[in-house]
Protein backbone atom coordinates (compact mmCIF):
# COMPACT_ATOMS: atom_id res chain seq x y z
CA UNK A 1 0.00 0.00 0.00
CA UNK A 2 0.87 3.82 -0.56
CA UNK A 3 0.50 6.23 1.60
CA UNK A 4 0.90 9.88 0.51
CA UNK A 5 1.20 12.59 3.05
CA UNK A 6 0.65 16.05 1.64
CA UNK A 7 2.26 18.82 3.88
CA UNK A 8 -0.17 21.37 5.27
CA UNK A 9 1.33 24.19 3.15
CA UNK A 10 -0.60 22.12 0.36
CA UNK A 11 -3.38 23.88 1.26
CA UNK A 12 -2.63 27.28 -0.41
CA UNK A 13 -4.68 27.42 -4.09
CA UNK A 14 -1.47 27.99 -5.77
CA UNK A 15 0.04 24.21 -5.40
CA UNK A 16 -3.68 23.08 -6.70
CA UNK A 17 -2.35 22.49 -10.75
CA UNK A 18 0.70 20.87 -9.54
CA UNK A 19 -1.36 18.60 -6.66
CA UNK A 20 -3.58 17.64 -9.86
CA UNK A 21 -0.76 16.72 -12.43
CA UNK A 22 0.67 14.82 -9.88
CA UNK A 23 -3.04 12.70 -8.81
CA UNK A 24 -3.62 12.28 -12.50
CA UNK A 25 -0.38 11.18 -13.35
CA UNK A 26 -0.40 8.98 -9.81
CA UNK A 27 -3.92 7.66 -11.63
CA UNK A 28 -2.32 6.90 -14.97
CA UNK A 29 0.31 5.15 -13.58
CA UNK A 30 -2.10 2.75 -11.06
CA UNK A 31 -0.11 4.52 -8.25
CA UNK A 32 -3.15 5.54 -5.99
CA UNK A 33 -2.70 4.91 -2.16
CA UNK A 34 -4.04 6.56 0.75
CA UNK A 35 -3.98 10.08 1.16
CA UNK A 36 -2.70 11.93 4.97
CA UNK A 37 -3.28 16.05 4.55
CA UNK A 38 -1.05 17.04 7.75
CA UNK A 39 -3.38 20.01 7.56
CA UNK A 40 -5.41 18.92 9.89
CA UNK A 41 -3.22 16.37 11.71
CA UNK A 42 -1.51 17.49 15.64
CA UNK A 43 0.27 14.48 16.01
CA UNK A 44 2.21 13.62 13.02
CA UNK A 45 4.57 11.08 14.29
CA UNK A 46 1.67 9.25 16.02
CA UNK A 47 0.28 9.28 11.64
CA UNK A 48 2.93 8.15 10.15
CA UNK A 49 3.97 5.31 12.61
CA UNK A 50 0.42 3.99 12.58
CA UNK A 51 0.40 3.73 8.84
CA UNK A 52 3.69 1.81 8.97
CA UNK A 53 2.03 -0.97 11.52
CA UNK A 54 -0.46 -0.99 9.32
CA UNK A 55 1.74 -2.46 6.54
CA UNK A 56 2.40 0.80 4.20
CA UNK A 57 5.12 -0.44 1.65
CA UNK A 58 6.19 3.20 0.52
CA UNK A 59 4.98 6.20 2.74
CA UNK A 60 5.52 9.31 -0.27
CA UNK A 61 6.50 12.77 1.20
CA UNK A 62 4.33 14.84 -1.01
CA UNK A 63 6.48 18.71 -0.33
CA UNK A 64 9.62 19.98 0.48
CA UNK A 65 12.65 19.06 2.26
CA UNK A 66 10.90 19.57 6.04
CA UNK A 67 8.42 17.61 4.85
CA UNK A 68 10.81 15.13 4.42
CA UNK A 69 12.44 15.57 8.07
CA UNK A 70 8.87 15.35 9.50
CA UNK A 71 8.28 12.17 8.57
CA UNK A 72 12.13 10.90 9.07
CA UNK A 73 11.67 12.24 12.21
CA UNK A 74 8.73 10.45 13.17
CA UNK A 75 10.23 6.89 12.65
CA UNK A 76 13.91 7.24 13.81
CA UNK A 77 14.53 5.84 16.62
CA UNK A 78 10.99 4.90 17.49
CA UNK A 79 9.81 1.24 18.50
CA UNK A 80 8.22 0.84 14.16
CA UNK A 81 11.84 1.53 13.07
CA UNK A 82 12.82 -1.52 12.59
CA UNK A 83 9.59 -2.61 10.24
CA UNK A 84 9.95 0.46 8.91
CA UNK A 85 13.62 -0.30 7.95
CA UNK A 86 13.19 -4.00 6.53
CA UNK A 87 9.37 -3.08 5.07
CA UNK A 88 8.78 0.35 3.86
CA UNK A 89 10.41 2.74 1.36
CA UNK A 90 10.56 5.98 1.03
CA UNK A 91 9.44 8.27 -1.62
CA UNK A 92 9.52 12.12 -2.38
CA UNK A 93 7.11 14.13 -4.62
CA UNK A 94 8.64 17.81 -4.52
CA UNK A 95 6.43 20.93 -4.68
CA UNK A 96 6.92 24.42 -4.40
CA UNK A 97 10.04 25.24 -3.30
CA UNK A 98 12.82 24.36 -0.92
CA UNK A 99 13.18 21.05 -2.54
CA UNK A 100 17.03 20.22 -2.56
CA UNK A 101 16.88 16.81 -0.87
CA UNK A 102 14.56 15.83 -3.90
CA UNK A 103 17.03 17.36 -6.22
CA UNK A 104 19.45 15.25 -4.53
CA UNK A 105 18.04 12.23 -5.62
CA UNK A 106 17.61 12.88 -8.93
CA UNK A 107 13.82 14.05 -8.53
CA UNK A 108 12.87 17.63 -10.43
CA UNK A 109 9.30 18.15 -10.57
CA UNK A 110 5.91 16.25 -9.45
CA UNK A 111 5.46 14.26 -12.68
CA UNK A 112 8.83 13.08 -13.18
CA UNK A 113 8.89 11.75 -9.52
CA UNK A 114 5.56 9.64 -10.19
CA UNK A 115 7.87 7.83 -12.81
CA UNK A 116 10.61 7.41 -10.27
CA UNK A 117 8.09 5.87 -7.97
CA UNK A 118 7.38 3.50 -10.25
CA UNK A 119 10.63 2.58 -11.35
CA UNK A 120 11.24 1.97 -8.08
CA UNK A 121 14.98 2.14 -7.88
CA UNK A 122 16.11 1.95 -4.25
CA UNK A 123 19.24 3.27 -2.32
CA UNK A 124 20.12 3.03 1.44
CA UNK A 125 20.90 6.04 2.65
CA UNK A 126 22.95 7.02 5.61
CA UNK A 127 21.65 10.15 8.19
CA UNK A 128 23.66 12.77 9.63
CA UNK A 129 23.12 12.85 13.49
CA UNK A 130 22.91 16.29 15.64
CA UNK A 131 22.05 16.02 19.15
CA UNK A 132 18.61 14.48 18.60
CA UNK A 133 18.10 15.71 15.36
CA UNK A 134 18.67 13.74 11.62
CA UNK A 135 19.40 15.24 8.55
CA UNK A 136 19.65 14.23 4.75
CA UNK A 137 21.75 17.05 3.37
CA UNK A 138 24.09 18.82 5.65
CA UNK A 139 25.01 20.83 8.32
CA UNK A 140 26.44 24.44 7.59
CA UNK A 141 28.22 26.81 10.28
CA UNK A 142 30.01 30.03 9.90
CA UNK A 143 33.78 29.44 9.74
CA UNK A 144 35.29 32.35 11.57
CA UNK A 145 36.34 31.10 14.82
CA UNK A 146 35.08 27.50 14.54
CA UNK A 147 37.03 24.53 15.91
CA UNK A 148 36.29 21.22 14.68
CA UNK A 149 37.35 18.26 17.03
CA UNK A 150 37.93 15.32 15.04
CA UNK A 151 39.68 11.87 16.63
CA UNK A 152 43.08 12.45 17.74
CA UNK A 153 43.22 16.18 16.21
CA UNK A 154 41.71 19.72 15.49
CA UNK A 155 40.81 22.17 12.76
CA UNK A 156 41.05 25.89 13.36
CA UNK A 157 39.75 28.75 11.00
CA UNK A 158 40.18 32.24 11.79
CA UNK A 159 39.22 33.34 8.26
CA UNK A 160 35.69 34.07 7.42
CA UNK A 161 33.59 31.80 5.08
CA UNK A 162 31.02 28.42 5.68
CA UNK A 163 32.00 24.56 6.81
CA UNK A 164 29.56 22.60 5.76
CA UNK A 165 29.27 18.74 6.83
CA UNK A 166 28.15 17.02 3.88
CA UNK A 167 26.01 13.55 4.07
CA UNK A 168 24.00 14.80 0.96
CA UNK A 169 25.03 17.26 -1.75
CA UNK A 170 21.98 19.45 -3.31
CA UNK A 171 24.14 20.97 -5.66
CA UNK A 172 24.44 19.43 -9.02
CA UNK A 173 27.16 21.99 -9.84
CA UNK A 174 29.68 21.13 -6.54
CA UNK A 175 33.45 19.83 -7.53
CA UNK A 176 33.80 18.09 -4.18
CA UNK A 177 32.52 14.24 -4.72
CA UNK A 178 30.05 12.70 -1.51
CA UNK A 179 28.66 9.71 -1.35
CA UNK A 180 25.60 9.79 1.01
CA UNK A 181 25.93 5.98 1.75
CA UNK A 182 29.36 5.54 2.43
CA UNK A 183 29.58 6.15 6.02
CA UNK A 184 31.24 9.26 6.19
CA UNK A 185 30.14 12.59 6.39
CA UNK A 186 32.21 14.97 4.13
CA UNK A 187 33.28 18.45 5.58
CA UNK A 188 33.86 21.12 2.75
CA UNK A 189 35.36 24.57 3.98
CA UNK A 190 35.35 27.31 1.69
CA UNK A 191 37.05 30.88 2.97
CA UNK A 192 36.80 34.56 1.43
CA UNK A 193 40.43 33.55 0.72
CA UNK A 194 39.01 31.04 -2.10
CA UNK A 195 41.00 28.43 -0.54
CA UNK A 196 38.98 25.50 -0.21
CA UNK A 197 39.51 22.32 2.73
CA UNK A 198 38.11 18.96 2.09
CA UNK A 199 38.46 15.98 4.35
CA UNK A 200 36.10 12.96 4.92
CA UNK A 201 34.93 11.93 9.06
CA UNK A 202 32.74 9.79 10.89
CA UNK A 203 32.37 11.89 13.46
CA UNK A 204 33.11 15.83 14.44
CA UNK A 205 32.25 18.47 17.43
CA UNK A 206 32.05 21.74 16.79
CA UNK A 207 32.58 24.56 18.56
CA UNK A 208 31.69 28.34 17.75
CA UNK A 209 30.38 30.42 20.94
CA UNK A 210 29.53 32.66 18.07
CA UNK A 211 27.44 31.00 15.60
CA UNK A 212 24.86 28.32 15.47
CA UNK A 213 25.12 24.98 13.43
CA UNK A 214 21.82 24.85 10.66
CA UNK A 215 20.69 21.72 9.46
CA UNK A 216 19.17 21.93 5.62
CA UNK A 217 18.86 25.13 6.37
CA UNK A 218 16.15 25.13 8.52
CA UNK A 219 17.30 24.26 12.09
CA UNK A 220 19.53 26.52 14.04
CA UNK A 221 21.40 24.58 16.75
CA UNK A 222 23.60 25.65 19.63
CA UNK A 223 27.52 24.22 19.84
CA UNK A 224 29.44 22.57 20.61
CA UNK A 225 28.11 20.12 19.35
CA UNK A 226 28.65 16.60 18.01
CA UNK A 227 27.61 15.54 14.40
CA UNK A 228 27.39 12.11 13.62
CA UNK A 229 26.68 9.35 10.66
CA UNK A 230 24.29 7.07 10.70
CA UNK A 231 24.91 4.47 8.27
CA UNK A 232 21.88 2.91 5.27
CA UNK A 233 19.07 4.50 7.95
CA UNK A 234 16.64 4.98 5.37
CA UNK A 235 15.51 2.81 2.04
CA UNK A 236 14.47 5.89 -0.76
CA UNK A 237 13.34 5.35 -3.88
CA UNK A 238 15.65 7.69 -6.32
CA UNK A 239 16.22 8.72 -9.77
CA UNK A 240 18.82 8.14 -11.88
CA UNK A 241 19.96 11.52 -12.56
CA UNK A 242 20.71 11.52 -8.70
CA UNK A 243 23.58 13.26 -7.64
CA UNK A 244 25.68 10.13 -6.30
CA UNK A 245 27.05 6.92 -7.33
CA UNK B 1 49.18 10.71 -9.42
CA UNK B 2 51.26 13.55 -10.26
CA UNK B 3 51.33 16.05 -13.43
CA UNK B 4 54.03 18.25 -14.95
CA UNK B 5 54.43 20.23 -12.63
CA UNK B 6 54.95 18.04 -9.66
CA UNK B 7 51.36 18.94 -8.45
CA UNK B 8 48.92 16.58 -7.39
CA UNK B 9 45.98 16.93 -9.54
CA UNK B 10 43.87 19.42 -7.03
CA UNK B 11 40.50 18.24 -5.82
CA UNK B 12 39.92 14.93 -8.19
CA UNK B 13 42.72 13.03 -6.32
CA UNK B 14 43.21 13.97 -3.58
CA UNK B 15 40.85 12.95 -0.17
CA UNK B 16 42.13 15.69 2.18
CA UNK B 17 42.91 19.30 1.26
CA UNK B 18 43.91 21.21 4.56
CA UNK B 19 43.52 24.72 3.08
CA UNK B 20 45.55 28.06 3.18
CA UNK B 21 43.20 29.24 6.29
CA UNK B 22 43.23 26.61 8.52
CA UNK B 23 45.22 25.02 11.18
CA UNK B 24 45.38 21.46 11.93
CA UNK B 25 46.91 20.70 15.42
CA UNK B 26 47.03 17.16 16.70
CA UNK B 27 47.79 13.84 14.85
CA UNK B 28 46.49 13.70 11.70
CA UNK B 29 46.18 10.14 9.80
CA UNK B 30 44.50 9.46 6.20
CA UNK B 31 44.22 6.50 3.94
CA UNK B 32 44.86 8.43 1.05
CA UNK B 33 46.31 11.93 -0.86
CA UNK B 34 46.87 14.56 1.15
CA UNK B 35 47.32 17.97 0.31
CA UNK B 36 48.69 20.93 2.96
CA UNK B 37 48.29 24.39 2.39
CA UNK B 38 47.57 25.80 5.47
CA UNK B 39 49.48 25.26 9.15
CA UNK B 40 49.82 21.88 10.74
CA UNK B 41 51.14 20.95 14.34
CA UNK B 42 51.51 17.33 15.55
CA UNK B 43 52.18 14.50 13.34
CA UNK B 44 50.89 13.62 9.83
CA UNK B 45 50.71 9.88 8.37
CA UNK B 46 49.56 8.84 5.37
CA UNK B 47 49.85 5.51 3.37
CA UNK B 48 49.36 7.58 -0.34
CA UNK B 49 50.55 10.73 -1.37
CA UNK B 50 51.45 13.77 0.46
CA UNK B 51 51.88 17.30 -1.21
CA UNK B 52 52.74 19.94 1.10
CA UNK B 53 52.26 24.12 -0.68
CA UNK B 54 54.88 26.72 -1.14
CA UNK B 55 52.83 28.33 1.97
CA UNK B 56 52.28 25.77 4.20
CA UNK B 57 53.52 25.71 7.67
CA UNK B 58 54.24 22.39 9.23
CA UNK B 59 55.88 21.80 12.70
CA UNK B 60 55.18 18.01 12.95
CA UNK B 61 57.41 14.58 12.19
CA UNK B 62 55.54 13.08 8.94
CA UNK B 63 55.57 10.17 6.93
CA UNK B 64 53.65 9.09 3.49
CA UNK B 65 54.64 6.82 0.53
CA UNK B 66 55.42 9.35 -1.50
CA UNK B 67 55.89 13.20 -1.17
CA UNK B 68 56.70 16.28 -2.63
CA UNK B 69 57.63 18.96 -0.19
CA UNK B 70 57.17 23.03 -1.19
CA UNK B 71 56.57 24.57 2.09
CA UNK B 72 57.82 24.87 5.38
CA UNK B 73 58.32 21.90 7.40
CA UNK B 74 60.17 21.27 10.81
CA UNK B 75 60.02 17.41 12.06
CA UNK B 76 61.38 14.97 10.32
CA UNK B 77 60.30 13.42 7.03
CA UNK B 78 60.15 9.91 6.00
CA UNK B 79 58.66 8.80 2.38
CA UNK B 80 59.27 5.17 1.97
CA UNK B 81 59.12 5.87 -1.86
CA UNK B 82 60.04 8.89 -3.61
CA UNK B 83 60.43 12.58 -1.92
CA UNK B 84 60.56 15.81 -4.00
CA UNK B 85 61.74 18.33 -2.40
CA UNK B 86 61.15 21.72 -4.10
CA UNK B 87 63.27 25.10 -4.64
CA UNK B 88 60.87 26.98 -1.75
CA UNK B 89 61.03 24.10 0.85
CA UNK B 90 62.27 24.68 4.07
CA UNK B 91 63.11 21.70 5.81
CA UNK B 92 64.24 21.62 9.63
CA UNK B 93 64.80 18.05 10.77
CA UNK B 94 66.32 14.92 9.15
CA UNK B 95 64.84 13.41 5.93
CA UNK B 96 64.25 9.47 5.02
CA UNK B 97 63.87 8.76 1.60
CA UNK B 98 63.43 5.95 -0.68
CA UNK B 99 64.17 8.10 -3.90
CA UNK B 100 65.13 12.17 -3.46
CA UNK B 101 65.24 15.08 -6.10
CA UNK B 102 66.28 18.32 -4.62
CA UNK B 103 65.52 21.45 -6.18
CA UNK B 104 68.45 23.79 -6.49
CA UNK B 105 67.44 27.21 -3.85
CA UNK B 106 66.15 24.09 -1.43
CA UNK B 107 66.86 24.36 2.34
CA UNK B 108 67.61 21.43 4.26
CA UNK B 109 68.68 21.53 7.52
CA UNK B 110 69.75 18.06 8.84
CA UNK B 111 70.43 14.63 7.81
CA UNK B 112 69.58 12.90 4.74
CA UNK B 113 68.79 9.09 5.45
CA UNK B 114 68.33 6.83 2.25
CA UNK B 115 65.83 4.27 3.56
CA UNK B 116 67.60 0.60 3.02
CA UNK B 117 67.96 -0.69 -0.42
CA UNK B 118 65.75 -3.84 0.76
CA UNK B 119 63.36 -2.09 1.55
CA UNK B 120 62.73 0.49 -1.07
CA UNK B 121 62.45 -2.71 -2.96
CA UNK B 122 60.07 -4.43 -0.99
CA UNK B 123 58.08 -0.65 -0.89
CA UNK B 124 58.34 -0.55 -5.00
CA UNK B 125 57.15 -3.97 -5.57
CA UNK B 126 53.95 -2.94 -3.33
CA UNK B 127 53.51 -0.36 -4.86
CA UNK B 128 54.09 -1.81 -8.24
CA UNK B 129 51.28 -4.53 -7.08
CA UNK B 130 48.85 -1.77 -5.31
CA UNK B 131 48.64 0.28 -8.66
CA UNK B 132 48.63 -3.19 -10.68
CA UNK B 133 45.36 -4.10 -8.66
CA UNK B 134 43.92 -0.62 -9.35
CA UNK B 135 44.39 -0.41 -13.12
CA UNK B 136 42.43 -4.05 -12.98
Amino acid sequence: MHVYIYDDYLNKSRYNKAINRMEIRLTDLGLNGKIIRLGGIKNIKGTVQNEVKLGAKTIIAVGNNQTVNKIIGAIIDTDIYSDFQKKTLLGIIPIGDDNSIAASFGIKNEEEACNILLARRIKKIDLGLVGKHYFLNQASIQSSGTILDIDDYSLEIQERGEIRIINLLSNPKEIIKSSPHDGLLDISINTRRKDQTFLTVKKVKITNPNEKLIIDGVLEIKTPVEVEIMKDKVNVIVGKNRLFE
Amino acid sequence: MFNKDNKLERFKDAETIIGASVKVKGNFQGQGNIIVEGALEGSLKTNANLYIGEKAQVVANIEARTAIINGELRGNVKARGYLAIGETAKIFGDVHYGEISVDKGAVINGQLLMLAEEHKRGESKKTEEKENELEK
